[in-house]
């Protein structure tokens, strides 16, 4: 069996596995006992999957760019659809970022009372199509996997969220499925012009590059567009971020951290994946606009986080401007951007997967995420804060935290890069940096520092083992990706370096 | 009727004759025994349905063309859309049961009147000639406008029944009066006459075909709900039973299409000749304009609906709008696939609101089933997949079908098709709000107070078992069906044409 299926599949079958446990053991069984089974079952099925996921660290060969422990088979012959999967250097890091937030993300769930069963399950069916994304080396199957991660994730805003859930969730529902019909569109043409046999990633990329498969210049523009639109609203950039935030603040905690940290990259992921190698000339004649609405995000995702009184809205607009950044090293066509941008992917996930876990611990012991009715949290919860200060200043991009990293690498390579204007959108987009500064130091200063200024603070239980444990495996990958960026950059690497070749060479040969 | 070649062969009609004999056997049972055998009727049903289902599958052996001088034709369309329609009466039968036992009605007559309906759609299905075509219409019709007047107590089931019966009739009119006037023209009711004398152009009065074709569009698109004949839609489907609201959103509309591909796409899709191009040209723009409007009314305003059964009466009349796209590209295939998995994702949808409806259908407000989702998840789960099939979320089979025309009506060059194809798109975005909404209701809100969980019979879990499956099946695993209609040339442009050659 290969690697890669089995990591897609754990999840899965232990689902299922969960599903048949549950109709065996609930007859006449102890209601309380036995969520917690279901509780303690799920978090084993997550673990099992992340420790088989460090196999395909294992196995990873650094020295390639192209996909590696791939499995292809032929699925639906009769459309040219084949079950096509493997890892190369873009994928890797994700798949296991994908394997490291569940745990986390479970263990953020422990406290959810209502229909346990079903929310552990929706959750492990959300780890196969997640990680199923970033594995597909089929347009197909990648499409598919696409989709399915909406489905548990629409039940878990709707049924576990707050308030506003139903709301939110239908938002979160509809702008997406906006999107990736237009992108099932766009997927049909290019299977198409293709020729109509297969679905595969490799194949048409390598035709595109081959100049074999030409698309029509007036439909590819178009073709161009279905796609980024649909990994635009998921990313989100600026203007169609609108969905982000009310889903945020009504999702569960877990679903916030799984939301923020995972499925966010699935539209950065798509760029890269789709966009720059099927329309390299496209992508480049339409980085400057794209990095105009990169940096207006930066900057006013910034903004707007600035002036939240809400903790949960706060951390949702840090991503919008987070991910902005990771937009713009994208469009600009550089090695260090492109390297900055994979790695920002991944840091974004740690940060704001923390800090969502950190807005969610106290949550769950006041019940409000209004940072006026906290302040002097420092006291009774030493060891909460402590972490939360990292958490807050990796994500703020301090050096040897892993967020300065990334936004270094994007801003650098942004600089340098030959697309116009990309100057001055890195000038402006570095006052994203100050700006996340003011608003993580300002939140902090309220929630963590200063005086107990309501007498309900003063008693808070700091942390119990579960929440540390929860807690602390991302505190010390916010370090480490800071301290040894290059055991990460060096397997993306010659993958990153791959797609950009592509697109110089494509431009080179538009120039003569 | 080719009087020269009679071409007399039993086999060639034995699911027709088989339907319709089980369905005198079972009024015979009825009369004898003295309580109403319920499940001795239904096993008979369903026994005779699977030797139709045999010998559906049998007639793939023998020679293709026209049997009975004509009459009918077997051909891939016949035999692949006879499935379907077996495969929809199965199912019906399975649910009818429980249905009749809940709302205490005599099953004798409901299970012949299945019978009867199925045999009458197989042979719309099989119909190489206007008159069989019209044969089979008035059985199948008649059937349905008795079973939507099933429930005979109840005034919206009598409304529902006198409506459809009205409507349906005035709709055969015109099919009528088109098929009179296209006899007048051709000078022949054989569909491959009719093919033959457009393509060698012997047409006397060319604008007695093109009204003869209209009135045949308008007649055809009646029966399949299009746009805009479909305001009888809503209305019949509110007031009929479930179940039989159920069994007429698919069976006869799948047999409909048959025999409007039959005689569209195969007679009058031939382009040899100035009349032929004229008329093909006409007949497909028109098509499109009804595709259209088909798909955006459908889907707008069951935005709108609060009431589940007009919800999926309007989603049933925008699936007729998908299919017409199908249509517009020629390929059958893509029009057989999407009606089976249109009809396996319907008829599940409507057997799970049959159930949640309670005897006589009181329970049909989507507001009715608030916070029911997590109570019965045996119910509610089914029928969460059945809408998101509808709206075509992979992995299930709503998607696939609708990709495989989007991929057919996209491959073709032509940007009429395209444009299609984002129309059909932006639909099917506008119909994943209204398709959320009784999730939304079922799971998202709290339990209306009052709330008793239906008792579910063997054979409806069966019923729902079988179509829940079916739907991940063809979602995931379409290959070997989508291979099976490449074989069978399903795919063909022109079905009578390959027929034809076959058969010299």
């Amino acid at each position: 069996m290969n690697i890669i299926t089995i990591t897609t599949f754990l999840p899965l079958i232990g689902g299922i596995v969960l599903l048949l446990y549950s109709i065996l053991a609930s007859r006449g069984g102890d209601q309380e006992r036995l969520k917690g089974q279901y509780r303690v079952l799920t978090l084993l099925i997550t673990i099992v999957t992340f420790v088989v996921s460090l196999l395909i660290l294992v196995a990873f060969d650094y020295s390639q760019s192209g996909p590696q422990l791939v499995q292809k088979t032929p699925w639906i012959g009769a459309l040219g659809v084949s079950y096509f999967v493997g890892v190369d250097g873009i994928s890797l890091w994700l798949v296991l970022l994908t394997t490291f937030l569940m745990p986390v993300a479970i263990l953020a769930s422990w406290h959810v009372e209502k229909r346990v069963r079903e929310y552990m399950l929706f959750m492990l069916l959300l780890e196969t199509g997640m990680i199923g994304v970033f594995v597909s080396f089929d347009m197909f199957l990648f499409y598919l996997f696409f989709e399915i991660t909406l489905i548990p994730m629409y039940f878990l805003i709707g049924v576990w969220g707050s308030d506003r859930r139903i709301y939110a969730a239908i938002k979160f529902f509809i702008y997406t499925m906006v999107g990736s019909l237009l992108m099932l569109v766009a997927i049909i043409a290019v299977y198409l012009y293709n020729g109509g046999t297969t679905f595969d990633i490799i194949e048409i990329t390598n035709n595109i590059a081959t100049g074999k498969l030409v698309i029509p210049h007036d439909v590819k523009f178009w073709l161009w567009l279905a796609f980024a639109f649909a990994f635009f609203i998921k990313v989100p950039l600026f203007p169609l971020h609108t969905w982000l935030p009310d889903a945020h603040v009504e999702a569960p905690t877990a679903a916030s951290i799984i939301l923020a940290g995972i499925l966010l990259k699935m539209g950065t992921y798509g760029l890269m994946r789709f966009n720059l190698p099927f329309f390299p000339e496209i992508s480049r004649q339409a980085a400057p606009y794209v990095m105009l609405f990169a940096v207006i995000g930066i900057v006013y995702g910034a903004l707007v986080a600035m002036v939240q009184p809400d903790m949960k809205k706060l951390v949702a607009y840090s991503s919008v401007s987070h991910l902005g950044f990771v937009v713009m090293g994208i469009f600009a066509f550089t090695e260090q951007a492109m390297q900055g941008a994979l790695y920002q992917m991944l840091n974004h996930g740690v940060s704001s997967g923390a800090l969502f876990l950190c807005v969610g611990l106290l949550y769950d012991r006041r019940h409000t995420r209004e940072i006026n009715e906290y302040g002097g949290v420092a006291t009774p919860m030493p060891q909460y804060s402590t972490m939360f200060t990292i958490i807050a200043l990796s994500s703020l991009g301090l050096p040897l935290l892993n967020g300065f990293v990334g936004e270094f690498l994007i801003l650098l390579g942004t600089f340098t890069s030959t697309v116009p204007n990309a100057r001055a959108f890195a000038i402006v987009g570095a006052s994203g940096v100050i700006l996340s500064a003011v608003y993580l130091l300002w939140m902090l200063q309220r929630v963590v520092f200063g005086e107990i200024t309501k007498k309900e603070n003063a008693t808070l239980k700091d942390m119990n083992p579960r929440e540390m444990f929860s807690l602390v495996p991302l505190v010390i990958m916010a370090i480490v990706m800071g301290v040894v960026p290059m055991a990460f950059l060096r397997a993306s690497e010659k993958s990153v370096n791959g797609i950009k070749q592509a697109v110089e060479a494509k431009i080179l040969k538009a120039a003569k | 009727m080719q009087l020269e070649n009679l071409n007399l062969n039993y086999w060639a009609i034995a699911p027709e004759i088989i339907a319709s004999l089980v369905g005198v056997l079972i009024m015979l049972v009825d009369a004898f025994s003295k309580r109403g055998a319920r499940r001795a009727n239904a096993v008979i049903a369903l026994i005779g349905l699977a030797a139709a289902l045999i010998s559906t599958v049998r007639l793939d052996w023998m020679g293709r063309g026209g049997y009975f001088g004509g009459m009918v034709v077997i051909d891939p369309i016949r035999i692949f859309f006879s499935v379907t329609i077996l495969i929809v009466s199965i199912v019906v039968v399975l649910l009818a049961g429980q249905f009749l036992r809940d709302e205490g009605l005599p099953p004798g007559e409901f299970f012949s009147l299945i019978m009867f309906g199925t045999s009458g759609m197989l042979l719309l299905a099989a119909a190489g000639d206007l008159v069989t075509v019209f044969l089979g219409l008035e059985i199948a019709s008649i059937t349905t406008y008795i079973m939507a007047g099933y429930r005979r107590y109840d005034v919206r089931s009598n409304e529902s029944s006198l409506k459809y019966f009205l409507l349906g009739s005035f709709s055969t009119a015109f099919l009528l009066y088109g098929m009179a006037l296209t006899y007048g023209a051709t000078k022949t009711t054989n569909i491959d006459g009719i093919r033959q004398a457009i393509s060698a152009g012997q047409i006397d009065y060319p604008a007695l075909l093109l009204v003869g074709a209209a009135m045949m569009l308008v007649g055809f698109g009646f029966k399949i709900a299009s746009a805009p004949f479909h305001l009888w839609t809503p209305d019949v489907y509110e007031g009929a039973p479930t179940i039989v609201t159920g069994f007429m959103g698919t069976g006869p509309k799948v047999a409909v299409f048959a025999a409007f591909l039959r005689v569209f796409a195969g007679s009058f899709g031939v382009t040899a000749t100035s009349i032929g191009t004229q008329l093909h040209d006409t007949w497909l723009a028109a098509l499109m304009v009804i595709a259209m409007i088909t798909m955006t009314i459908g889907n707008v305003i069951a935005i709108s609906q609060k009431n589940v059964k007009r919800l999926l009466a309007y989603s049933s009349i925008a699936h007729a709008g998908y299919a017409l796209v199908g249509f517009a590209t020629g390929e059958v295939a893509s029009v057989a696939f999407y009606m089976l998995t249109y009809s396996i994702m319907s008829l599940g949808a409507f057997a799970v609101i049959q159930l949640l409806a309670r005897a006589g259908d009181r329970k049909t407000e989507i507001a009715d089933y608030a916070g029911i989702g997590f109570e019965v998840p045996g119910l509610s789960f089914p029928l969460a997949i059945f809408l998101l099939s509808l709206a075509g979320i992979p992995p299930t089979a709503g998607f696939m079908s609708k990709f495989y025309i989007f991929k057919t009506a996209w491959s073709q060059n032509n940007y009429d098709l395209k444009f299609l194809v984002i129309v059909a798109v932006v639909n099917s975005i506008i119909s994943v709000y209204y398709y959320l909404y009784p999730i939304v209701v079922m799971f998202f809100r709290p339990l209306v107070p009052g709330f008793v969980k239906p008792r579910v019979g063997a054979a409806t879990a069966l019923a729902l078992i079988l179509t829940v499956l079916g739907i991940f099946y063809l979602g995931i695993l379409p290959n070997r069906l989508l291979k099976a209609m490449e074989r069978g040339s399903l795919s063909s442009q022109s079905p009578q044409v390959q027929v034809m050659n076959k058969n010299r």
